[in-house]
């Protein structure tokens, strides 16, 4: 049966990584948590989920501390006119809903 | 005799662990007092604060403004120089003024000498200044040795608008204060590691282990179960250190240190540094006990050529915001269309072209761009209009204008002809002051290392009647 990734994953934040990326970080409990969340999050999915194309977009998994790192290239500087979130702090909801 | 001098006397006769506190992550947001204490207790060698970040936005690097409330810089600034003092141990702080540049950095110093002056304390100050010409910038930038961060690109026009470029300063800067006799150090822009990593660096310490736990530390108690800015305490021993939150109800755990790395980072394995990068892919990471985590395994690559990351942000204008609701369902469905209509109709009225409109529909996509529309619209939305132009008073007449043909416009299917939006305040437009954006955000190669000595200049100043 699928889940939502909000109901196992520990951490999913977003924040800056600098003005120009924005960083979103999905930390498990546990390593099959980590392997079933790191087969779900595929570059084309993450792409669709933010509107962005593959080059503009990095998955890193973190095994030791049971993480993937999405790196995304910001469509708007920070603080630029039309940014929606100065510190990215809010940019992880798109992957809230998701069913892995 | 120096804070250095003392330190170097006192690690031949013991050359133990060495301890080093950081006091903030954000001095001048306020530094809790018991966990502080509780670090000074434990007689660190080092104390350390970092107190900028590029965070908060252009604005800050582009005017004088501070992110950090004055009274709270004053208290903060108080309570690490007393403790600092008190132990005749060596206070290193980067980033002086959030975005570090020569205006926030004096800012900075003269609440630092006043508190001296009232509190009758004498040190040897180093000053680090971190602002870059631009004609070093422009020069670099027409020899190809500017590489962009991200997606930002900067030409000759947009360089020549920059109000100001700073750079972070590395672990050099600080080492060379340090051996210049500086007890109190505030730099400019810098490394938010380098005030951590730099007398463990200088003490013979691996310098990647040094790196990583300045990288842990930055952030103080943000690394714990739960997180805080408490002070955090590291002790280095050898190749490795131990982390330690001074609030007992902080737990630093492998798992919570190690997710650490990843914060704000766009690389979990890779430190960078002007003078090479901490590589953390063998680092390890084990529990002492239920609060305290022993690190070690990070490794050194030095760089060939030093790279210092710059920071610019340029003017684009003035700003102004409109405030608005809306409880209408058939407005809220065609929402985006409405808008867009309107704008074309303010175009067509306004007598000058240099202006942009962002709205941003709050309830629907307000805070992230979602690849889909809700599956049930909401009952209100609330839009907040942005005007960037040429100065304050162009941008809120094209509000004005948006505004009032907004309220009236007759969308299909309009029933509520009694006008389509709700003011929380009047007049709704705002004056939102200047508008900046960040201009320079890349990483800039020197030819060779003497060149750092020059972009990072220190000065040292004795404060107070010391002898």
């Amino acid at each position: 049966m699928k889940r939502s990734l909000a109901d196992f994953a520990k951490i999913i934040r977003s924040k800056n990584a600098g003005p120009t990326l924005l960083t979103i970080d999905i930390l498990f409990n546990t390593d099959e948590e980590f392997v079933l969340g790191l087969s779900s999050l595929t570059p084309n999915f993450v792409c669709q989920r933010y509107g962005c194309e593959i080059a503009d977009l990095e998955i890193i998994p973190y095994q030791t501390a049971l993480a993937i790192k999405i790196v995304l290239r910001r469509k708007i500087i920070a603080g630029s006119p039309g940014d929606r979130d100065v510190y990215g702090s809010q940019q992880h909801g798109p992957l809230l809903g998701i069913l892995v | 005799m120096s804070a250095l001098e003392r330190l170097l006397k006192l690690r031949e006769q013991n050359p133990g662990p060495l301890r080093i506190l950081s006091a903030s992550g954000q001095l001048g947001f306020g530094i809790p007092k018991k966990s502080f204490e509780r670090g000074i207790k434990s007689k660190p060698h080092v104390i350390a604060a970092d107190m900028g970040s590029v965070d908060p936005g252009p604005t800050y690097l582009a005017t004088d403004k501070i992110a950090a409330p004055e009274v709270l810089v004053r208290s903060d600034m108080r309570l690490v120089l007393h403790g600092a003092q008190q132990l005749g141990v060596p206070l290193l702080i980067g980033s002086a003024g959030t975005a570090g540049a020569d205006v926030h950095l004096d800012v900075v110093l003269k609440i630092l000498k006043e508190i001296a002056v009232e509190d009758k304390l004498h040190f040897k100050l180093g000053i680090i200044r971190s602002v870059i010409s631009h004609d070093l910038v422009e020069h670099s930038l027409v020899n190809q040795k500017l590489k962009p961060i991200g997606p930002i690109d900067l030409d000759e026009n947009t360089l020549k608008q920059t109000e100001v470029i700073v750079g972070q300063a590395g672990m050099g800067p600080f080492e060379r204060a340090l051996k210049l006799g500086a007890d109190v150090i505030i730099a400019g822009r810098a490394c938010d590691t380098a005030p951590f990593a730099v007398i463990p660096k200088m003490l013979g310490f691996p310098t990647g282990v040094a790196v990583h736990m300045a990288k842990i530390l930055e952030c103080t108690s943000l690394c714990c179960e739960p997180g805080g800015r408490d002070a955090m305490l590291a002790t280095f021993d050898g190749d490795s250190f131990t982390v330690e939150s001074m609030n007992e109800a902080m737990h630093a755990t492998p798992t919570s240190v190690a997710a650490h790395a990843l914060y704000e980072q766009s690389d979990p394995y890779f430190i960078h540094e002007p003078d090479g990068r901490a590589c953390l892919k063998h680092a390890k990471y084990e529990a002492i006990d239920e609060r305290r985590v022993k690190i070690s395994g990070a490794t050194w690559q030095a760089a060939d050529k030093p790279w210092i990351k710059i920071e610019g942000a340029r003017k684009l204008g003035s700003r102004a915001v409109m405030l608005a609701g809306n409880a209408d369902i058939n407005f809220i469905k065609q929402s985006k269309n409405i808008i867009n209509k309107v704008e074309e109709v303010v175009r067509e009225l306004i007598p000058f072209s240099e202006w942009s409109l962002n709205i941003r529909h709050y309830g629907i996509d307000g805070v992230t761009e979602w690849p889909e529309p809700p599956v049930n619209l909401p009952r209100e939305i609330f839009l907040l209009c942005e005007c960037i132009a040429e100065n304050s008073e162009k941008a809120k007449l094209v509000l004005a204008t948006f505004r009032q043909q907004l309220l009236h416009f007759g969308f299909p299917g309009r029933s509520a002809t009694g006008g389509n939006l709700a003011f929380p305040i009047t007049p709704p437009e705002l004056d939102a002051g200047e508008a900046f954006t960040f201009s320079i955000y890349h990483l800039l190669e020197l030819d060779d290392w003497s060149a750092l000595e020059q972009l990072f200049p220190v000065t040292i100043e004795k404060i107070g009647d010391q002898t």
